[in-house]
């Protein structure tokens, strides 16, 4: 199946398809999302009701779908780990300020993880499959497995796939507290050389829209996904990487490039960097959460850039990588995990 | 009564968070629902929650609601024959 269009809202300047230039800087332990005029893409009055989150994963889908040239797609999958917190938290806020009496309706409507989905499908008149994957690090990963399985059953021929997540004034305050972020300043693009606890917080709108049959547009084939939950130590993790290269027919010499989900956080790096005196020995590796920070479904944004450097065909600007820029980039595999517990990898390769 | 439809339209464009509209935009008579301002179904749930809100004061009956919210007139008139202190 192949990756036909994308639409990608983040801390980087990656709406908009332009070409990717440099890593935006910033400084501090949160990323937030570069966004767009919401005008162009959604009708003011509908504006009015969307929080933040809903505006980046309605602006990031429109854009996608309006590059694909599709109006209505058979499915629409979104995966969000912490869902609508703006709105969740209005509505949470109230229900403590008036006694659980008077509650505003539109927050709490809105507040609901299948928000974003049900928009897009409002918006585009889309009476089709829509449905909404709540899997924490795993939420990106199931909703494209569900299209891909959609897809692959025929009961779909295009099928838009996203991921969403936010981060706002609350969450960031008490996932600071639990010890989660770099404490001090820090700038993203030192966040490796840091070998400190803790990450920085990030947030993103990817969308994708998938298809059976290929087109001469698409960025790329995507070969495979595979999950697997906490693994057993290194060995296992090894195993499975192995073991999902082989299912795919590919060694790892075929691969040009790995990216990993490398964030910054001394203990939970230890993993890539063992991959890295194994498996991943003398590869050319490249990391993606110092662009966008670290969130359940950040895979997606790797996901993004990964298409992205397979249709160039090079790297991005944006990657600080220490491989060779002329190198072309046909094959590339993902791998990340979040926080230790939720694993996966994702094949690409150039059409 | 002036008074109290001015406080009304800033009321209800920070309620129903009306982007780009100034008090001033909303007309004393003009229809909120529909032709007017375009308001719907949500949008009365919300202003039906403002008169709680603001003015302690419950829709006693539901079929009122189209003639309490037909104007920002209408509303002040409501508002004004139904708080607490003239019940």
């Amino acid at each position: 199946m192949y990756i036909r269009a994308t639409g990608n809202i983040s801390p980087q300047k990656t709406f908009g398809h332009q070409p990717l230039g440099e890593a935006v800087a910033y400084t501090g332990n949160r990323l937030a999302c570069i966004e767009p005029d919401y005008k162009v893409f959604i009708d003011p009055k509908q504006i009015r009701r969307m929080s933040r989150i809903i505006r980046m994963g309605v602006a990031a889908a429109m854009e996608c779908l309006q590059e694909a040239g599709v109006k209505v797609p058979d499915a629409i999958i979104t995966g969000t780990a912490y869902g609508c917190l703006e709105d969740t938290n209005s509505f949470l806020s109230k229900m403590v300020e008036f006694n659980e009496e008077l509650l505003t309706p539109t927050s709490f409507i809105q507040s609901t993880h299948n928000t974003i989905g049900g928009q897009i499908g409002l918006m585009l008149q889309c009476n089709n499959y829509n449905n909404a994957f709540v899997h924490r690090g795993f939420s990106f990963e199931s909703a494209l497995l569900d299209g891909m399985m959609l897809l692959k059953e025929n009961d779909a021929n295009n099928v838009l796939v996203g991921a969403i997540d936010e981060i706002t004034n609350t969450s960031h305050t008490i996932l600071n507290r639990l010890g989660l972020y770099k404490q001090g300043p820090v700038s993203n693009l030192d966040i490796y050389k840091t070998k400190t606890k803790g990450t920085i917080a990030g947030e993103g709108a990817s969308f994708f829209l998938i298809a059976h049959e290929p087109s001469t547009t698409d960025y790329a084939k995507l070969d495979g996904l595979h999950t697997f939950y906490k693994p057993d130590g290194i060995t296992e993790i090894e195993k499975q990487i192995t073991s999902f290269l082989e299912k795919h027919a590919v060694s790892i010499n075929d691969i040009d490039l790995i990216i990993t989900g490398k964030n910054g956080d001394a203990g939970e790096d230890k993993i890539y960097e063992q991959l890295g005196k194994t498996v991943f020995d003398s590869k050319d590796t490249v990391d993606y959460k110092y662009l966008c920070g670290e969130y359940p479904t950040a895979a997606a944004f790797a996901m993004w850039l990964a298409a992205n450097t397979i249709k160039a065909g090079k790297l991005p600007a944006m990657l600080n990588a220490t491989v060779s820029t002329d190198k072309k980039i046909d094959r590339v595999l993902i791998y990340n995990h979040y926080q230790g517990i939720h694993h996966s990898l994702s094949l690409l390769s150039a059409c | 009564m002036d008074k109290l439809m001015s406080d009304l339209k800033t009321q209800i464009i920070a309620q129903l968070n009306l982007q780009d509209t100034k008090p001033e935009d909303i007309g004393d008579d003009q229809p909120l629902f529909v032709e007017g301002l375009g308001l719907d179904s949500i949008d009365a749930l919300e202003l039906i929650v403002l008169l709680q809100q603001q003015y302690k004061i419950k829709l006693s009956n539901a079929e009122d609601g189209p003639k309490v919210f037909k104007t920002v007139r209408t509303m002040a008139e409501y508002i004004t024959a139904h708080q607490p202190q003239n019940a």
